[in-house]
């Protein structure tokens, strides 16, 4: 049996902060491994690191030490073009969704669309069913400030869906919304995890929301200390 | 990202502040319109006194004056630039001059300021010696009579007079007209103490209007006198310049007559033709344009300033926005062109508007001086022209115009696309 390369592979990785003189260790020799069609909970406290774990597996920063692989490419080896190429295979959901306020739900979908070269029709079709998937068919030409706060994570999780990424990366997804949206919003995740086969990793400090997720790793102090299957 | 899609984004930034955006692009608008204004009008002025100079110009002519180097200028209004040779040119010299090849005749030109009194009006003109007949001859289309005859043996006590001796106001109110008794009235200050020489003359012609400047040619604002007359009035065989008719006006024989005149007269004179005035009038020109838009530069210089600290400014607002952008994989080459794009964008809005409006205050300060009698004074003394300006916006003008607009835009954009472009994902998208 021929093993397909892991999603995202870490081989002892470590990133050291220097904050004014003191140098703090983000991360001590991390080593995770998320294949494909996987849903992986990386939950932790604050100053656990899981945020630098985030950055470094999202190709955003670079390890101080020890190595990130996506799609079995090593990081490191990537100069600036080449990164932001891989990025693009990257779904990115952010905590306070990072929306661009002056494009309508529609436009900013239609962003790393049009990033990645696409011409203004394939962008338009993909758009529109991309929010159709997360329900938001009806408000397309609305701009961020008219929508709510679910309805930008919908929107941010169209628009991380657009270049049909090999996983999706979150940052507390529901961090900054009500429970009953929070719910809908992990009900979505779930569905594309099931039923699109997206994988996705999932940070957060939620032990509620980790529960959601098929495996979970528990980080502490720069170091996972525990990894749960939940099947 | 395409073309056309790094340009719609970058419009669609400049979209969200409108004012700001607007102001911006208004200080390009200001450079530009100060650049074309000047110019349009600084050529529209050569190119009216160009003009002027041609009609009343004939350009085969040259006129040959003492003292070598000084050119037209030694020899005209009283010495500017003179040499300082001792040499004198003499009312005989037309003499030598006209033996030499391609010269079909010669008129010396005897010159003093001085006034003409008709009852209680004077009016300030100069007094020119030449001789009638060839004269005419030379400047067939200029020293023309409007009214009376300009006689070819002239008695010592008869005059012409230019239009605007005739009617220096132009107004109707006659000085003189033909057959008049008016008095010539020259400042003798070979003399001490010096005195009025006056001379009682009869007004033979009006001569028609010249218009224009006329450096070396008829005058508006002339007496002639016979050459004779001249020579003892003014006590001196010695002339300011002598007026060379030639027989071709090509660019070979007024080469070949000026240096045979040079060295008939072994370097002691200088001639010149009329198309090197109209050059050292286009050169003069040239220099006056390039200051001119030198100044007008610099407003442009400090609204590039502007777009660099509004730049900056834009720059720091949006680092989230960037790190957004480079998140979804946008390359740093992508965010620079974003960035450069804006500016293009103002420096080409402010281009196309600044020159819209150089070009409406061009013709709005044209009509002032037009309306405003613009008076000159012109090389020989009390010429009065009244011009009208036109201004002038040549292709290389409103081409350049538009390109330096854009170009100061861009470079001074450079520094603020350059360090956007040089964000780190990871810390724009913390910046908060």
């Amino acid at each position: 049996m021929v093993l397909a390369t892991p999603v995202v592979e870490t081989a002892d990785l470590k990133k050291t902060y220097i904050l004014g003189k003191v140098p703090v260790n983000a991360l001590r020799g991390v080593n995770l491994k998320v294949e494909k069609g996987d849903f992986v909970a990386i939950l932790g406290p604050s100053g656990s690191g899981k945020s630098t774990l985030l950055n470094m597996i999202g190709a955003l920063d670079k390890p101080t030490e020890g190595k990130v692989f996506i799609n079995g490419v090593d990081v490191s080896t990537l100069n600036d073009n080449q990164l932001a190429d891989l990025r693009r295979s990257i779904g990115f959901v952010f905590q306070f969704f990072n929306l661009i306020p002056r494009l309508d739900a529609k436009g900013n979908v239609e962003l790393p669309l049009s990033i990645a070269g696409l011409d203004k029709n394939e962008r338009r079709k993909r758009a529109e069913e991309l929010l159709e998937t997360v329900g938001l068919k009806e408000r397309m030409k609305h701009k961020p400030a008219e929508l709510s706060g679910g309805e930008r994570q919908r929107v941010a999780i169209a628009r991380a869906l657009a270049n049909n990424p090999r996983f999706l990366l979150m940052d507390e997804p529901t961090g900054n919304i009500d429970s009953k949206t929070a719910k809908e919003i992990m009900g979505l995740v779930k569905r594309l995890n099931k039923d699109e086969g997206v994988t996705i990793i999932m940070i957060t400090h939620d032990q509620h929301l980790a529960t959601q997720a098929k495996k979970i790793v528990k980080m502490l102090d720069g170091s996972i200390i525990k990894e749960i299957d939940q099947l | 990202m395409k073309l056309g899609d790094v340009f719609s984004y970058a419009f669609s930034a400049i979209r969200l502040r409108k004012l700001r955006a607007g102001l911006t692009t208004l200080g390009v608008v200001i450079g530009i319109a100060a650049i074309v204004a000047l110019l349009s009008i600084s050529q529209g002025l050569q190119t009216t006194i160009t003009d002027q100079l041609q009609s009343g110009f004939a350009t085969d002519t040259l006129i040959v004056s003492p003292g070598s180097g000084g050119g037209i200028f030694s020899g005209v209004g009283g010495g500017i630039g003179s040499s300082g040779s001792d040499f004198s040119l003499v009312v005989t010299d037309t003499q030598v001059i006209d033996e030499i090849e391609g010269v079909v005749t010669s008129a010396a030109v005897i010159q003093e300021v001085g006034s003409v009194m008709s009852g209680d009006r004077t009016v300030t003109s100069l007094v020119v010696g030449v001789d009638f007949g060839v004269y005419s001859e030379i400047y067939g289309s200029t020293f023309v009579a409007e009214s009376g005859e300009i006689p070819l043996n002239p008695d010592n006590d008869t005059v012409v007079v230019g239009k605007r001796v005739s009617d220096p106001w132009q107004n109707g109110t006659i000085v003189c007209s033909v057959d008049d008794a008016v008095e010539i009235v020259w400042a003798n200050t070979t003399v001490r103490p010096p005195k009025n020489e006056t001379q009682l003359v009869t007004v033979a012609a009006v001569l028609e209007e010249v218009g224009g400047l006329s450096l070396t040619g008829p005058s508006d604002s002339a007496v002639y006198i016979p050459i004779s007359q001249a020579q003892s009035f003014f006590g001196t065989d010695e002339c300011d310049r002598i007026v060379v008719k030639l027989a071709s006006e090509d660019d070979s024989t007024i080469e070949a007559v000026s240096e045979a005149i040079e060295d008939a007269f072994s370097n002691q004179v200088s001639v010149t033709s009329a198309t090197a005035v109209l050059d050292i009038i286009s050169s003069v020109f040239s220099t006056i344009e390039l200051f001119l838009a030198g100044i007008a530069a610099i407003s442009l210089l400090v609204a590039g300033v502007g777009i660099m600290n509004i730049m900056i400014v834009s720059l720091m607002e949006r680092t989230r926005e960037i790190g957004i952008l480079k998140a979804l994989g946008m390359k740093s080459r992508t965010v620079l062109a974003i960035f450069i794009s804006e500016a293009v964008i103002v420096g080409l809005l402010g281009a196309v508007f600044g020159v819209g409006l150089g070009w409406l205050l061009a013709n709005v300060a044209a009509r002032v001086f037009t309306g405003g009698g613009f008076a000159v004074a012109g090389e020989q003394g009390a010429v009065r022209g009244q011009f009208a300006i036109t201004p002038v916006i040549t292709p290389t003008v409103l081409l350049g115009a538009l390109g330096f607009g854009i170009i100061v835009s861009v470079i001074f954009a450079i520094y603020p696309a350059w360090r956007a472009s040089r964000l780190k994902p990871v810390e724009a998208l913390r910046y908060e």
